[in-house]
C-alpha cells in the first residue's frame, strides 16, 4: 500500500523532461516569492518602509513586469517568426511534428553508382504537358524558369545537374539540413494561374491592389479635404443638417450598402472592371470628419491675412490649410489605404476574372487551392504582410499618434 | 435682389461646390443604398431575375430569417464572438498598457511589439493561424504536447482538433451528459449559449484577442497619459498604495473611455467576416463559426443569389449595431472628472 503509493509519487516526480520541470518549478518559485515581496511592500505605508526593502520590492516589480511583458511579447511575434521561418521549408518539414524551429528542408542523397559518394537525389525530367516530357540537359542550370508551351505558361523547377543519375530508391538517405532556399517565394509568387489569355501571378495582384488603393486614397484626400473644409469653415445653408447626416452616415455597416451597391454597379455594367474596385471609396465620412477637426483648430487670422494678400477661398485651402495639416492627412491617408488594401468581401463581390484579383482576394484564393502547403501559402503571407510592416516602421509615429487620437475622440 | 443677398447666394454656392465631390459619391454609394436596402429588405429579389419583378412582400425576409435555424446559429455564433473576444481584448489590452505606463527601459520595443499584429492584414493572419491551429502539425497541439507529456508527466500527449471541433468549450471542459444532444434543443438556441462557443470558434476568438490587443493598448495608453500626474502624487502622500490609487484615480478616470471602447469594438466585431470566412471557409464544423456577415455572403451573393434576403439580414445587423449606438449615446452622458 504504502510501496504503491511511494511509486506513484516517484512516477509522478520523474515523469516527464527532467530540465523543463526543473526551469518551470524554478520559475514558479521565484514567482512567488516576486509576488510575495511586491503585496508585502505595496501593504506599507510610503516612508514608513526601510530602503532595503524598498529595493527588493522595486527588483521583484521589475522583474514580473519584464517577465509578463516578455511572455507577451513571444506571443506576438511567434507567429510571424513561424510564418517567415515555414516559408524556407519543404512542404515535409513544413509538415514535420514535432515541427522544426529553424529553416530546414530534407535532402535525399545516395550513393553514385560509379563513385559510391552520396549525392543528392533529384528526379531526370520534368513532366510539362501531359505526356510530355523534358529532359533535363546537364548545361541547364537555370534553377527555375517561365517557359510557355501550347499558349500555357508553366513554372519549371530544374534540378540540379550535378545530381541526376539512377540510383536505387533503397539506398536513399534523408536527413534535414538547415536552409535558406528561398524557392517557396517563387512558387508562391507564380502559382496563382496560367491561363491561355494571360500570365496571372502575385505581380497583377499587387498592382490591382496598389493601383486601385493608391487611387481610391488620393480620391479620398481631395474629396475628404473640400468637404471638411466647407465644414469647417464656410457657412451655407444646411450646414448642420447635412453634417449631421453625414455623422448618422457612421452608424451604417458597410455590409447594408453592399447590395444596392452591387446592383447600381450591374446596372452601369461596371462589374469585374478596376473602376468598380475604386470608384465607391472615392468619398469617406470618417476622413471628412478627421479633417473637419483638425482644420477647425487651425486660426482664422490666416485666412484674414491671406485674404488681404489677394488669395481666394481655394488657393488659401490648397496653400495653406493642406500643407499645415499634414499630420491629418498622413493619418487619414494610412486608414484609407489600410482600408482599401485590406478589404476582402468587396473584390470579392464585385470582381470575377483573375485579371482583377486584389492581393487578399488572390490569397483568398490560394489559401483555398494550396489547402495544407503551408510552405506556400506563408511565403504568399509574407507578400501580403511584410510590405505593410516595413511602411509601418518608416511611419510608426503617424500609425500610433492616429490610432491615439482618433480613439480618444 | 440686393447685394448682400447675392453674395450669401454665390457663398452658398461656392460651399455647395466644395461639397459636391464627396457628396456625389457619398448619395450615390451610401445614402441611396440605405433606403434601396431598406426597400429591398421588403421584397423578393435575387439577382438571377430582373429587377422589373420586384414584388412587396412585407416583413416575409424577415420572419423568413428568424424562423431559419442556419440564421438563428449564425446569430449566436456573432454574438458569442463579441462577448468573448471584446472583454477578453480590452482586459488584456488595459493590463498591457498598465504595464508600460512608466518609465523604463525597451518600453517603445513592447509597445511596437504588441501593436505589429494590428497593422498586418486579416486574410494573411488567418492563413498563419490556420497553420498555427492546424490538427496534425500544428504549433498549438505541438505547445499541448509540451505541455502535458514533458511538464505535466502524462502518458499520452492531449491533442485538440482546434479548427474543426463543434463542441463548445464549456461543454468540452464540464462533462458531458450535461449537454446529451439526444435531448430536445433549448428554445432560441440557449443550447449554444450554455454549451459557449464551439473551440473552433473559440480558436478565431484567440486570434483576433492576439489581433486586436496593441490597438486598444495604445489608445488606453494615450488614455492614461492624459490623466494629471498630481492625482497620483497626492494620493501617495495621503499614503494610498498602488491597488488603492488604481481602484480611485485610474479606474473612474479611463472609464469613459473603456465604455466608449467596448461598445465601438463590439459594433465592429459584430461585423466580423474575414476571419471566419478565411480559417474555416465552409462554416466550420456544423457551421459554428459562420457569422452574419458570412450568412449574408453567402446567402447573397452565391447560390441561389437571394438579395432580398441578405438585404434583410444585414438591416438586421444595423438594427443591432443602432442599438449599441444608442446605448453609447446614453452611456456618454455622465463623465466623470476630476478637479475643477
Amino acid at each position: 500500500m504504502l510501496q504503491s503509493l511511494f511509486d506513484s509519487v516517484l512516477s509522478v516526480i520523474t515523469a516527464g523532461n527532467p530540465v523543463l520541470r526543473l526551469i518551470v518549478l524554478v520559475m514558479l518559485v521565484l514567482n512567488a516569492l516576486a509576488v510575495w515581496q511586491v503585496w508585502r511592500g505595496s501593504m506599507g505605508v510610503a516612508g514608513s518602509v526601510s530602503p532595503a526593502s524598498r529595493f527588493r520590492t522595486n527588483v521583484a516589480s521589475r522583474f514580473l513586469v519584464y517577465e509578463v511583458l516578455v511572455i507577451g511579447a513571444v506571443v506576438m511575434l511567434l507567429p510571424f517568426y513561424w510564418m517567415v521561418v515555414t516559408a524556407f521549408k519543404d512542404g515535409e518539414t513544413a509538415a514535420a511534428f514535432p515541427p522544426y524551429w529553424t529553416p530546414t528542408k530534407i535532402q535525399t542523397k545516395a550513393p553514385h553508382p560509379e563513385t559510391g559518394e552520396l549525392i543528392r537525389v533529384v528526379p531526370q525530367a520534368i513532366q510539362l504537358v501531359e505526356g510530355e516530357e523534358i529532359p533535363v540537359a546537364p548545361e541547364q542550370d537555370v534553377r527555375f524558369r517561365r517557359v510557355e508551351r501550347g499558349g500555357v505558361w508553366q513554372t519549371l523547377e530544374l534540378p540540379d545537374p550535378d545530381s541526376i543519375f539512377m540510383a536505387n530508391p533503397e539506398n536513399f538517405v534523408t536527413n534535414p539540413i538547415m536552409s535558406l532556399d528561398a524557392r517557396n517565394f517563387l512558387r508562391a509568387w507564380y502559382r496563382p494561374e496560367q491561363t491561355s489569355r494571360g500570365e496571372v501571378n502575385f505581380l497583377t495582384y499587387f498592382l490591382v491592389s496598389a493601383g486601385t488603393s493608391v487611387a481610391a486614397t488620393t480620391g479620398t484626400l481631395f474629396t475628404s479635404a473640400l468637404a471638411a473644409f466647407a465644414f469647417a469653415r464656410l457657412v451655407f445653408w444646411g450646414k448642420t443638417v447635412l453634417f449631421y447626416l453625414i455623422l448618422a452616415t457612421m452608424m451604417v455597416p458597410g455590409q447594408v450598402l453592399l447590395i444596392p451597391n452591387f446592383l447600381v454597379l450591374s446596372t452601369l455594367g461596371m462589374l469585374d472592371t478596376y473602376p468598380a474596385l475604386v470608384v465607391p471609396w472615392l468619398a469617406s465620412v470618417f476622413t471628412i470628419f478627421l479633417m473637419r477637426q483638425f482644420f477647425m483648430t487651425i486660426p482664422e487670422d490666416l485666412w484674414d491675412a491671406a485674404r488681404i494678400d489677394g488669395s481666394g477661398r481655394f488657393r488659401y485651402l490648397w496653400q495653406i490649410v493642406v500643407p499645415l495639416s499634414k499630420p491629418v492627412f498622413i493619418t487619414a491617408g494610412i486608414f484609407d489605404f489600410l482600408n482599401n488594401w485590406n478589404s476582402l468581401l468587396w473584390p470579392l463581390i464585385v470582381t470575377s476574372s483573375p485579371t482583377k484579383r486584389t492581393l487578399m482576394v488572390g490569397l483568398q484564393n490560394l489559401n483555398d487551392e494550396a489547402g495544407t502547403e503551408f510552405h506556400i501559402l506563408m511565403a504568399a503571407s509574407c507578400f501580403a504582410i511584410l510590405p505593410i510592416v516595413i511602411v509601418f516602421f518608416f511611419l510608426q509615429r503617424f500609425f500610433i499618434e492616429g490610432i491615439a487620437r482618433t480613439g480618444l475622440k | 435682389m440686393s447685394a448682400a443677398t447675392r453674395r450669401k447666394l454665390r457663398d452658398n454656392l461656392e460651399a455647395y461646390a466644395y461639397l459636391a465631390p464627396a457628396g456625389i459619391i457619398l448619395i450615390i454609394f451610401w445614402l441611396l443604398p440605405v433606403i434601396v436596402s431598406l426597400a429591398m429588405s421588403f421584397g423578393n429579389i435575387t439577382a438571377l431575375q430582373p429587377l422589373e419583378e420586384f414584388r412587396f412582400v412585407g416583413l416575409r425576409q424577415y420572419i423568413e430569417a428568424f424562423q431559419n435555424p442556419a440564421f438563428v446559429q449564425t446569430l449566436w455564433n456573432t454574438t458569442n464572438y463579441v462577448i468573448y473576444s471584446v472583454p477578453a481584448t480590452l482586459v488584456l489590452a488595459l493590463s498591457a498598457a498598465l504595464l508600460l505606463n512608466r518609465q523604463m527601459a525597451g518600453r517603445g520595443l513592447f509597445r511596437t511589439v504588441y501593436f505589429l499584429p494590428y497593422i498586418t492584414t486579416w486574410v494573411a493572419i488567418a492563413i498563419v493561424f490556420r497553420y498555427l491551429f492546424h490538427r496534425e502539425y500544428g504549433l498549438g497541439n505541438w505547445f499541448l504536447g509540451v505541455l502535458s507529456v514533458d511538464l505535466l508527466g502524462f502518458e499520452n500527449p492531449i491533442r485538440l482538433e482546434w479548427l474543426s471541433e463543434p463542441r463548445g468549450i464549456w461543454e468540452m471542459i464540464f462533462f458531458e451528459p450535461v449537454f446529451d444532444r439526444s435531448v430536445p434543443p433549448m428554445p432560441l438556441g440557449l443550447d449554444n449559449v450554455v454549451a459557449g462557443p464551439s473551440l473552433s470558434l473559440f480558436s478565431i476568438i484567440m486570434t483576433s484577442v492576439w489581433r486586436d490587443t496593441g490597438y486598444f493598448m495604445i489608445i488606453f495608453l494615450a488614455g492614461l497619459q492624459n490623466i494629471d500626474r498630481t492625482l497620483y502624487e497626492a494620493a501617495s502622500i495621503d499614503g494610498a498604495n498602488p491597488v488603492q490609487q488604481f481602484k480611485s484615480i485610474t479606474f473612474p478616470l479611463l472609464s469613459p473611455i473603456s465604455f466608449f471602447l467596448l461598445i465601438i469594438s463590439m459594433i465592429g466585431a459584430f461585423k466580423v467576416f474575414v476571419p471566419q470566412f478565411m480559417m474555416t471557409p465552409g462554416g466550420g464544423p456544423d457551421g459554428s463559426t459562420r457569422p452574419l456577415v458570412m450568412y449574408l455572403y453567402e446567402e447573397g451573393f452565391t447560390g441561389e443569389w437571394k438579395l432580398s434576403y441578405a438585404a434583410s439580414i444585414a438591416y438586421i445587423l444595423t438594427m443591432i449595431i443602432l442599438g449599441l449606438t444608442l446605448l453609447q449615446n446614453r452611456l456618454f452622458g455622465r463623465k466623470i472628472e476630476y478637479g475643477n
